[in-house]
């Protein structure tokens, strides 16, 4: 390909983000620190399709939306375990996307 | 030269004197002259911190004594905005606080609007460390860390422990667990999103947030970030903003949120401690508490942080205030989103 393809867009501007970060003073480079984050979770996002997969875990209830409207109006219980678990799997598929070292993540990936 | 302060967000304020700058300098030295009964003189102005709703400057300062000049600093903090509640409430909550056996940094003086300082309070220098990821993995710090859960415990059942009538003349909110629940439900639907774990959380929630009055004032906003720490342990609660009437478990539930664990998940209280020492400390400085409420007013409180993630995201996606940093606030929803889901199918966090 002769071309830079999205990811690769992503990665230029990671690098560029790194370099900014240093040279700025302390507000804009903490921005830019974050802005570098926000860049790496739009990288993960092209890969993976986060909200399918919140979709998919969640199709026995209607999805997320459905997920939402049952337990809101109690026709979903918060004890029901089939729920739970489909539950634990879309939670999951997002953090894998959002933030895939925070600590309870791999918590979540254990069996109970 | 009055100048707009440096708020995090560019969010509109109201003109008031640049604290570093002459005349703000100037109008520091007047307040703090007449607070202590004698000539001050400015040496410095330094900012310390500055967010949406608060920002705050250490002062130093030389000042007459009855043994000849000597230095002095301060802390001027004041209010970005009209949001919270008057720094004078705050001041005396602290004043009152401190009455208690509650460690608060020492209040100096409430400067007058005449001033130009804005709604902000002058209090006394206190040592210690602020950044809590510095206090809760630096080696410095390990016998504070020891300390600190006896420290908190102790200074949460003082506070507690008044009788309402110590808050008497305060205009502070009240009310009780569930009342709270359906107020942070409402801004839920306000916002609009579909969040499935927030909804199990909510769904959990409601049968046991208590209907019961409140009994105490609770600092509110009670968290590793919000302490001051030195080699020996707490030194002083800070940010007195959010006080009003409730139950103890929400400050003791709120103190054990996951992220004020900055990733030390193993001790849930503050990233510092087990739960059940902070429940004996607690108990043997006189106060009452049941670990099952503590959990459910955990579980709150991480739903509640959750939701803060939720509103400072929808400050940006509404076009409110577009920020780089909200924005990425946002997807932390997921890192809430996942401790919920653990919380109530696994039983702990």
């Amino acid at each position: 390909m002769s071309h830079p393809s999205a990811r690769q867009l992503l990665e230029a501007v990671q690098l560029f983000l790194k370099e900014a970060e240093a040279a700025l003073p302390q507000r804009l480079g903490f921005h830019a620190k974050v802005a570098g984050n926000v860049l790496a979770i739009v990288a993960r996002e092209l890969e993976a399709d986060p909200d399918s997969a919140e979709q998919a875990a969640l199709s026995a209830f209607g999805g997320a939306a459905g997920a939402c409207a049952g337990l809101r109006e109690g026709s979903l219980s918060p004890a029901d375990p089939a729920l739970l678990a489909a539950l634990t799997r879309a939670a999951v598929a997002r953090l894998d996307v959002d933030n895939p070292r925070y600590p309870t993540l791999a918590r979540l990936k254990e069996q109970p | 030269m009055a100048t707009r302060p440096a708020t995090a967000e560019g969010r509109e304020t109201l003109s008031m004197l640049d604290p570093a700058g002459a005349a703000g300098r100037e109008a520091l030295a007047l307040a703090l002259g007449q607070a202590l009964g004698a000539p001050v003189a400015i040496r410095d102005v330094v900012a310390l911190s500055g967010g949406a709703n608060s920002a705050t400057w250490r002062v130093d300062a030389e000042t007459e004594s009855p043994e000849g000049p000597a230095s002095r600093r301060f802390i001027f903090q004041r209010s970005a905005n009209a949001l919270g509640l008057p720094r004078r409430v705050q001041a005396e909550v602290m004043r009152r606080a401190a009455g208690l056996g509650v460690p608060v940094p020492p209040v100096i003086a409430v400067p007058a609007p005449e001033t130009g300082l804005g709604d902000s309070v002058i209090t006394g220098f206190v040592e210690g460390e602020a950044l809590a990821p510095r206090w809760l993995r630096d080696d410095r710090y390990a016998a504070a860390r020891e300390a600190l859960a006896l420290q908190c415990g102790t200074a949460l059942a003082r506070l507690h422990g008044a009788p309402r009538s110590h808050w008497d003349g305060l205009p502070l909110a009240s009310g009780s667990g569930s009342e709270l629940l359906s107020n942070l439900f409402a801004t839920y639907r306000r916002i609009g999103v579909d969040v499935p774990a927030f909804d199990l959380a909510f769904a959990w929630l409601r049968p046991r947030m208590p209907d019961r009055s409140p009994t105490c004032l609770v600092h509110g906003d009670f968290r590793s970030g919000n302490i001051l720490v030195g080699p020996d342990g707490l030194t002083a609660v800070l940010d007195w903003e959010l006080p009003h009437h409730s139950v103890p478990e929400e400050d003791l539930g709120w103190l054990c949120v996951q992220a004020w664990r900055f990733g030390a998940w193993q001790k849930p209280v503050g990233g510092f401690a087990a739960r059940e020492a902070l429940l004996s400390a607690y108990r043997a400085a006189g106060g009452t508490v049941e670990a099952d409420s503590l959990w459910t007013w955990e579980v709150f409180g991480n739903l509640k942080w959750g939701m803060s993630c939720l509103q400072l995201a929808d400050d940006h996606v509404s076009g409110r205030v577009p920020s780089v940093e909200r924005a990425a606030i946002g997807r932390r929803v997921s890192e809430v989103a996942a401790d919920l889901v653990h919380a109530i199918a696994r039983g702990d966090l």
